[in-house]
């Protein structure tokens, strides 16, 4: 009747794929895609690559000068930065006497951790992570690594803190 | 000349429908071993411990290769001839 139905509709310019075709139209994208993502995981992995064997995350140089000794009551904690980075570090001071000084991020999603008083341990309020607070050894949650830490020297009333000597991740022990 | 695509792209929709699923589950398959990769090896690197990226890569690079060329076999579905 009119040439309407002659016509191709709109439609069919836009989707121009035959019907036993248009099966698998979505299937092959998905195909391609998955392929993109994994070219962009192995392009991740090429960046963690580079990152760690090139460009290593600088250690803390030298001793650093936190704060005297009685500034810190037993069972406190300070928070400080070392100079020339931007780093949160958390100094505790434990109900023992030893003192402690690790990154005041967790490792897991980067929230802020703070000492528990009296615990031992580590809280990261976020989703729940324990860390040891004597070797920053996770305890418990979701963190997958411990807490880095830096070395406390005390001399006398003045606390310092320096990077972790190599093969012993682990603070001396100090007595007051 | 004719190569598999052709006989492929005759070949019954459930043959071809069968092929694409199993061509997707690996691709599947891939991409989840390599997030594992990436989880394992940036683990590793954030902890001092950097001789896992590495091979990490490696393993990733080779899994996304044959996901690449995995794509070759993929079922074109029916073209209309276009000579004639
Ligand atoms: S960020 Fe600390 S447990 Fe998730």
């Amino acid at each position: 009747m009119s040439d309407q139905t002659e016509k191709e509709p709109n439609w069919k310019q836009d989707f121009p794929i035959e019907r036993t075709q248009s099966t698998k139209v979505s299937r092959r994208d998905f195909a391609r895609f998955l392929c993109l993502v994994s070219g962009g995981l192995a392009a991740g992995s090429a960046y963690v690559a580079v990152k760690a064997n090139f460009f290593p995350p600088e250690e803390v140089k030298g001793e650093h000068f936190v704060c005297k000794a009685m500034e810190v009551p037993l069972g406190g904690t300070r928070s400080f930065v070392v100079e020339g980075s931007n780093i949160p570090y958390i100094l505790i001071r434990l109900e023992d006497g030893n003192w402690r000084a690790y990154e005041q991020k967790c490792t897991h999603l980067s929230c802020a951790v703070y000492y528990k008083p009296g615990s031992g341990q580590i809280v990261c309020p976020c989703h729940e992570g324990f860390f040891d607070a004597m070797t920053g050894e996770v305890l418990a949650g979701p963190p997958p690594r411990p807490l880095p830490a830096l070395e406390v020297l005390l001399n006398g009333d003045d606390v310092y803190v320096k990077a972790a000597s190599p093969g012993h991740n682990k603070n001396i022990t100090l007595k007051t | 000349m004719s190569n598999f695509k052709d006989a492929q792209n005759k070949a019954h929709p459930n043959k071809t429908n069968t092929l694409m699923s199993a061509l997707i589950v690996i691709l599947i398959l891939n991409v989840s071993m390599q997030i594992w990769l990436l989880y394992t090896g940036l683990n590793n690197a954030l902890g001092q411990n950097r001789d896992i990226a590495l091979p990490a890569f490696i393993a990733s690079l080779v899994l996304f290769l044959i996901g690449f060329f995995w794509l070759y076999f993929l079922p074109m579905g029916y073209r209309k001839n276009k000579k004639k």
